[in-house]
């Protein structure tokens, strides 16, 4: 149920002021939790805030992160009145946000801060084991005896079925990967840069077939902060204002075992039509997509679910470069985790306030006024959430 | 076979594997509206009730997907590569899946393939795994 009321008086009344970084690394050789504060110590410099006025603190983690107390303490800050803390990786960030949004409109928090730190490649990595991953419930029973392990080998049942249905190529998954890396050529953050063809997307090795390794997203050690406050104390602040226009939330149908059959829709389909509602605006009016790209198919498959092309028709939509920056819609201008890096979707955030504060250099898309944040979960029909960002007019 | 990744019974499932150990592949049916359901929940989704059944299946499916993993993700699959796993709708019900593991490994895939279920014994482990075979 949308009770859209409450939510549309919310609309763009909260700014993203600050945003903050700790390098993208394959080997930090640092604890997450000084990941985590020169993430935050750059974004509050970057809003123009002393670090005295943080008093929220939210983050989202797979326990492979600092803890909101942990981060408090090493700040020095003596009194937090409101934190937040989730369990989760791909699908809670810009849920999380929204979060801080509510604690903000209420007056829970003046000034508060949304990280997410890990080392995630040089520590628990997502890719590479089941036995190491956290994931609660009993539902892995069903799935570990037959190494169904890793989120790779579960959207890999989705791109399948997808292709099997809709007639979905491999070289229309490597489209994405393709366009995603000529932004990253312009990024300086991204860890790869070097110039990708389709031939070299299509003889890199099988992982989880149909997933070649350039289909999978990077596992990064790093950091991205952001500070959160009203659009009224922000117009004061040291950056263009970017607001919060709408965010929605779904736990989605089901979480591992995928009752129901259809791995073809993620719950982007269940979060679009709210986050449409919520921001006042459709799929059309969006200058920037900063899609969650797990996998080159979490992209073609949410332009779909969130009514970019028609279902079915994301193939054909990312072969036509619809992605590039001169396409129909700009998609993941940094690189996305395919190529910038993997800190689990508040990169994503980050580089879309920069491009809707113009200052996102040789990748900005001219004239970026309204973007489009996902997330995306460890299994295609689990929880999601997304946020849209504006540039005020 | 060498070992493999056993599975965790809870309290809800145990009887699903003790079945399997029996080679008798079951589900949990809703004693109020018939409905099946896999994997073990204490209630009902559809009605909510919470009397249920465990009813044998007739091990019949097709494949809905499937994806052939050439990475390890877990040591104890390192000898196995490359190994298919399917997801498999039961022939009983619209949306009642499985995964399991193909055999023998490299039969050939396709969409739609009706299978059928067999029981494979683990005697270290003490478990037997449904997998699937072509019907």
């Amino acid at each position: 149920m949308f009770e859209g009321e409450g939510l549309r008086a919310l609309r763009d009344q909260t700014a993203i002021a600050g945003i903050g970084y700790a390098p993208f690394t394959k080997n930090s050789g640092r604890t997450p939790l000084s990941l985590a504060l020169e993430a935050i110590l750059a974004a509050a410099r970057d809003a123009g805030i002393s670090v005295d006025d943080i008093d929220g603190i939210a983050t989202h983690h797979v326990n492979d992160s600092a803890a909101v107390h942990e981060v408090a303490a090493a700040l020095g800050l003596g009194d937090v009145p409101w934190y937040h803390e989730e369990f989760g990786g791909g699908s809670r960030a810009p849920a999380v946000i929204s979060q801080a949004a509510l604690a903000l409109a209420a007056g829970a928090s003046r000034y508060a801060v949304v990280y997410r730190a890990l080392n995630g490649r040089s520590g628990m990595r997502m890719g590479a084991s089941g036995g190491g991953r956290a994931v609660p419930g009993a539902e892995l029973q069903y799935q570990q005896p037959y190494g169904l392990l890793a989120p790779s080998q579960s959207y890999a049942l989705g791109a399948r079925m997808h292709m099997e249905r809709y007639g979905t190529t491999s070289e229309q998954l490597g489209a994405v990967a393709v366009q995603q890396r000529a932004y990253a050529e312009k990024n300086q953050r991204a860890l790869m840069r070097t110039p990708l063809t389709l031939a070299d997307y299509l003889s890199s090795r099988m992982i989880a077939d149909p997933f070649r390794l350039l289909d999978c997203c990077l596992e990064t050690d790093g950091a991205c902060a952001l500070v959160l406050t009203t659009r009224a104390r922000a117009a004061d602040l040291a950056q263009p204002v970017v607001t919060v226009r709408g965010w929605a939330s779904a736990l989605g149908p089901d979480d591992l075992s995928k009752p129901g059959g259809d791995l073809t829709r993620t719950s982007a389909s269940l979060v679009g039509p709210r986050l449409y509602a919520m921001a006042g605006i459709g799929p059309a009016e969006v200058d920037v997509a900063e899609l969650y790209d797990a996998f080159s198919f979490s992209v073609l498959v949410q332009l779909e679910d969130f009514g970019f092309c028609a279902k079915g028709e994301g193939g054909p939509f990312v072969a036509s470069g619809a992605l590039t920056p001169d396409g129909t819609l700009p998609v993941n201008t940094h690189g996305g985790f395919l190529s910038e890096g993997y800190v689990h979707g508040l990169n994503h955030v980050a580089e879309a306030v920069s491009q809707l504060r113009g200052q996102a250099g040789q990748r900005q898309v001219a004239g970026a006024a309204v973007a489009l944040c996902s997330a995306q979960p460890g299994y295609i029909t689990g929880a999601t959430s997304a946020l849209m960002l504006a540039r005020p007019s | 076979m060498s070992g493999i990744l056993a599975p965790q019974a809870d309290l809800d499932s145990a009887p699903f594997w003790a079945a399997l150990r029996e080679h008798r592949l079951t589900v949990q049916r809703c004693d109020h509206c018939g409905r099946y359901r896999f994997p073990a929940r204490p209630i009902c989704p559809r009605c909510r009730s919470w009397g249920f059944s465990w009813s044998e299946v007739s091990g019949r499916g097709t494949v809905l997907s499937w994806v052939v993993s050439y990475h390890v993700t877990h040591p104890a699959f390192a000898d196995q590569l490359p190994y298919p796993v399917l997801y498999v709708e039961l022939a009983e019900q619209p949306g009642l899946t499985m995964y399991g593991n193909l055999r023998p490994a490299d039969a050939p895939i396709t969409s739609g393939m009706p299978v059928r279920a067999l029981f494979e014994d683990h005697l270290t482990d003490a478990v037997t795994l449904v997998q699937w075979a072509p019907a």
